[in-house]
């Protein structure tokens, strides 16, 4: 016997929000997609919760799918920050379309 | 309307009075810059065309009796036709012969007066420019074809004004100039307008034919007529605008003596004569036009009692004598003040070329300094000054005499003596500031080492000038009865009384003047003259009048408070803040409402979480309130 | 409280711990070292809940892989520390707000939902061998959709590097 469901569901949930605290507060696009990366994290952890739960396979199957997609967007978003950076010098996500990066 | 029918003869003599000066205008400016004697000598050639062209029209017709005239289809639009030509009835042909005689003679007097000016071609240029426009507005025959030459002489009075334009009170007051005359051309341009619309043409013969015209009402022939005089007010330089010709005597004195004096002036003048059948039709209009011509000739003459500038006084002469004129004609003295007009261009041109041969020896326009450099000594110049004055204020033999007690004979005709009594004191005051003048001029003890200048190359010239005007002086006022024929012999149509001379009257108006020259004698002229006048006396007075009757002052405040900081500054105010500034604001507005549109969709992608994240909290308090009912 | 319980308990409190550091580090590399902790610490929480395999693919791509994608991009792009200012805590503190909200609201749906939350799940283990075949067996399709989007992906990135080499050399030769 491990631990209540739930309580397992309320870690992930805790794990979930900061990643939203760190995507929504950092100025800095690496650190917006390392918010993704902990919220990607906190799904799958509650996936494989809920697969025990229901004493079912079908939850740690679903956590594969979340590996691969969060390889991808990792690869992928990493690509395009680094053109980005090369062509605007910052990685403030502000700065990057808008002209009222100097005045913060 | 009495069309065509002239002989080609008339047709190119008129061409030929009216074309020379603009064509020698045109050399001028072009080819001949440089060469100053043979400008001179083109521009002398051509007004003398104009002059011979004049006298041989004048003999011609000398026993007219229907106005000819010779026009084509110039504008044709739905009801409005002008056509454009010229017209010759005595009227016109007199004032031609005087234009282009005092411009002949002014012309040659320049030679000597501007010898060794560095803008002698300049200054021929102009003057051809201006006896040309002057012709064709005498020749005329309608109204529009008048107001284009109306302003064209304005044109040439405003360069002339400013002629040495490096002075800076000179282009001063030539700006002056036109911008006064343009406003009382703004009320004659409304006044044609006015006809225009209401007549559908600007035909002076069909205004002259004496009879209500038709479509026009007696309201709008007032407005319409009172709306013209405010052209001839500003041209003639009558009371509310006449502040303007004293400053013109910036301008050379020849220039002075044709243009400010003799003929422009004149123009107003002239075409309150030319269209006096209209203008009798309207006896409100009369009546405006005398009260004008009164309050100027009272205002001038009390001005000129105490200016010290011999120009000036010669300039608020001029300025009486057409508000003399005016109430001439205003009172219905048709002839009276035509011949007037007449005899004053002679002896006002000649006053002013005396006082530029003067000028020209002592080089100042002070009265006192010429009489103290001039001596008591008695020249040819100050020969022609006496004769001039004389005329000026109504002496026998001399032609103002009788072109003046013409115009007293008409006022005293009216009903109420008034009138008399203001024409009357205009000639004491005439004589008073003329022979002021004159006395201080001839009659101060020189000082020591004052001797004669310079000897001008050319001083005989201008000497033989004022001969020749010192005899038409002389000899025009016997003149009288003929040129009373010769002009009412072209308007059978005017029913003009003759007043015939009453002795009572004759006597008394030459007792007024020579008492005016006595008292003048009294104050300047003998030995041992106190040499103020009797305004000084009144030190608030002489001021007063010295100011002009604080009018230019008057202009100024009201300038300043209505113009610039009444209508201009809430023009401004309004141009700035609400135009421009309501503009601006709506261009900012917009960039900011773009700017604020921008950001949500720019790459702020932290925001767009934000309100992601909002939208989940919303919807997850819905959940919540749904599970909790 | 059984010693299963202990340790997720453990680890919970260690997770937790290394993602805050993380987020509220200032030094980037130090952030990416904090968060390889926190994903070893979630591996041996898969560990923990059953699922072996999963936990040796989160150590593997997550701890191994992508963070130290991180971390190379991090170097190479010298990014400079963020200024500290006062907006920054205002976010922090807005942004907590939210986060807890969110919480408890989510607390409070658990609790109302049926079911029995408060029973501790049995702990039980799924063979790597039996998982590998139910994923092969179940999800072939989207096995292939998924290997087809790291194909994507792989060429997107590739092209993204690539492109921007190229615009630079044309650049060069247009000027």
């Amino acid at each position: 016997m491990i631990v209540p469901y739930y309580h397992v569901l309320l870690f992930a949930g805790i794990l979930f929000g900061l990643g939203v605290i760190c995507t929504l507060t950092r100025r800095n696009l690496i650190m917006i997609l390392l918010g993704l990366e902990i919220m990607l994290n906190a799904g799958a952890l509650a996936f494989i919760a809920s697969g025990l739960d229901a004493g079912q396979i079908e939850g740690q199957a679903v956590v594969i799918f979340v590996l691969a997609v969060a390889a991808a967007e990792v690869s992928l978003g990493l690509a395009l920050i680094t053109t980005i950076y090369r062509q605007t010098g910052t990685t403030d996500p502000r700065c990057i379309e808008s002209d009222t990066c100097e005045l913060e | 309307m009495i069309e065509a029918n002239i002989h080609t003869v008339t047709f190119w003599t008129v061409l030929l009075a009216s074309m020379p000066p603009l064509a020698a205008f045109a050399a001028i400016l072009i080819f001949f810059r440089g060469r100053p004697k043979v400008s001179a000598g083109l521009s002398i050639g051509a007004i003398g065309l104009s002059l011979l062209a004049a006298a041989f029209l004048l003999m011609r017709y000398w026993n007219m009796t229907a106005p000819l005239s010779h026009t084509g289809q110039w504008v044709c639009s739905g009801d409005l036709s002008i056509s454009v030509g010229f017209l010759l009835d005595p009227l016109n042909m007199l004032m031609l012969a005087v234009v282009s005689t005092i411009s002949f003679l002014v012309q040659v007097y320049s030679l000597g007066y501007m010898h060794g000016d560095p803008g002698f071609s300049r200054y021929y240029a102009y003057m051809s420019l201006f006896a040309w426009a002057m012709i064709c507005l005498v020749l005329s025959p309608t109204l529009v074809q008048l107001y284009i030459f109306w302003e064209l002489v304005g044109l040439s009075s405003y360069l002339l004004i400013g002629f040495w334009h490096e002075k800076f009170s000179a282009s001063q007051a030539g700006k002056k100039a036109f911008v006064m005359t343009r406003l009382g051309d703004v009320f004659f341009l409304m006044g044609i307008l006015l006809l225009l619309t209401h007549i559908g043409s600007p035909d002076i013969l069909l205004l002259d034919k004496g009879t209500p015209v038709a479509g026009l009402t007696p309201m709008v022939a007032a407005v319409g007529a009172m709306l013209i005089f405010g052209g001839i007010i500003g041209k003639s330089a009558q009371f509310p605008l006449m502040t303007w010709l004293p400053d013109a005597m910036e301008g050379p004195t020849p220039v002075s003596a044709l243009l400010h004096s003799a003929t422009m002036v004149a123009a107003g003048v002239f075409l309150l004569a030319r269209l006096f059948p209209f203008f009798s039709q309207s006896p409100s209009a009369m009546m405006l036009c005398l009260s004008v011509g009164t309050v100027s000739m009272l205002m001038a003459g009390t001005s000129a009692i105490v200016s010290r500038d011999i120009k000036q006084v010669l300039a608020y002469s001029t300025i009486s004598q057409l508000g003399f004129m005016i109430m001439g004609l205003a009172a219905g003295g048709y002839e009276a003040g035509v011949f007037h007009l007449t005899t004053h261009a002679g002896f006002k041109a000649l006053l002013f070329l005396c006082a530029g041969v003067l000028i020209h020896r002592h080089h100042t326009n002070d009265i006192f300094e010429i009489g103290a450099k001039n001596g008591r000594g008695l020249s040819p110049t100050i020969a022609a000054l006496f004769i001039g004055g004389g005329a000026l204020s109504g002496i026998w033999p001399f032609s103002g005499f009788f072109s003046k007690e013409m115009i007293m004979a008409e006022l005293a005709a009216l009903h109420n003596p008034i009138w008399l009594l203001a024409g009357l004191a205009g000639a004491f005051l005439t004589a008073y500031y003329t022979f002021r003048m004159i006395f201080i001029v001839a009659f101060s003890s020189a000082s020591p080492g004052a001797t004669e200048a310079d000897h001008t190359p050319l001083r005989s010239v201008m000497v033989g000038v004022l001969g020749i005007l010192s005899a038409i002086t002389l000899v025009l006022g016997f003149f009288q009865d003929g040129l009373r024929d010769f002009l009412i012999g072209g308007r059978l149509a005017v029913g003009t009384a003759n007043h015939g001379h009453s002795p009572v009257l004759l006597m008394t108006a030459l007792g007024i003047s020579v008492s005016g020259v006595l008292l003048a004698w009294f104050e300047f002229g003998r030995r041992a003259a106190p040499k103020t006048g009797f305004v000084e006396r009144f030190p608030a007075l002489a001021d007063f009048f010295a100011q002009r009757w604080y009018l230019d002052r008057f202009y100024r405040r009201f300038i300043d408070v209505v113009i610039y900081r009444g209508i201009s500054f809430y023009c401004t105010q309004n141009d700035n803040k609400i135009i421009d500034g309501g503009v601006h604001r709506l261009a900012q507005a917009a960039v900011g409402v773009g700017r604020r549109a921008a950001n949500w969709h720019e790459a702020l992608i932290q925001a767009r979480l934000w309100v992601m994240v909002g939208v989940v909290l919303v919807l997850l308090a819905f959940f919540v309130y749904q599970v909790a009912i | 409280m059984t010693p299963y319980a202990v340790c997720f308990y453990l680890l919970a409190v260690v997770i937790i711990m290394t993602t805050v550091m993380a987020i509220a580090c200032r030094n980037m590399v130090h952030t990416i070292l904090y968060l390889v902790a926190s994903f070893v610490g979630t591996a041996m929480m898969f560990y923990l809940l059953g699922a072996p395999l999963p936990a040796a693919l989160e150590v593997i791509i997550y701890a191994g892989g992508i963070m130290v994608l991180f971390l190379f991009i991090v170097m190479m792009l010298k990014i400079a520390d963020e200024k500290r200012s006062g907006q920054r805590a205002g976010r922090f503190a807005l942004a907590g707000m939210f986060g807890s909200i969110a919480y408890l609201s989510a607390c409070v749906l658990l609790h109302l939902l049926p079911g029995d939350a408060g029973v501790a799940m049995k702990a039980a283990f799924a063979e790597p061998a039996r998982y590998g075949a139910f994923v092969f067996h179940r999800h072939w399709l989207s096995i292939e959709v998924i290997s087809l989007l790291l194909l994507v992906v792989l060429i997107g990135a590739l092209l993204l590097g690539i492109g921007d080499r190229l615009n630079r050399r044309n650049g060069k030769e247009e000027s």
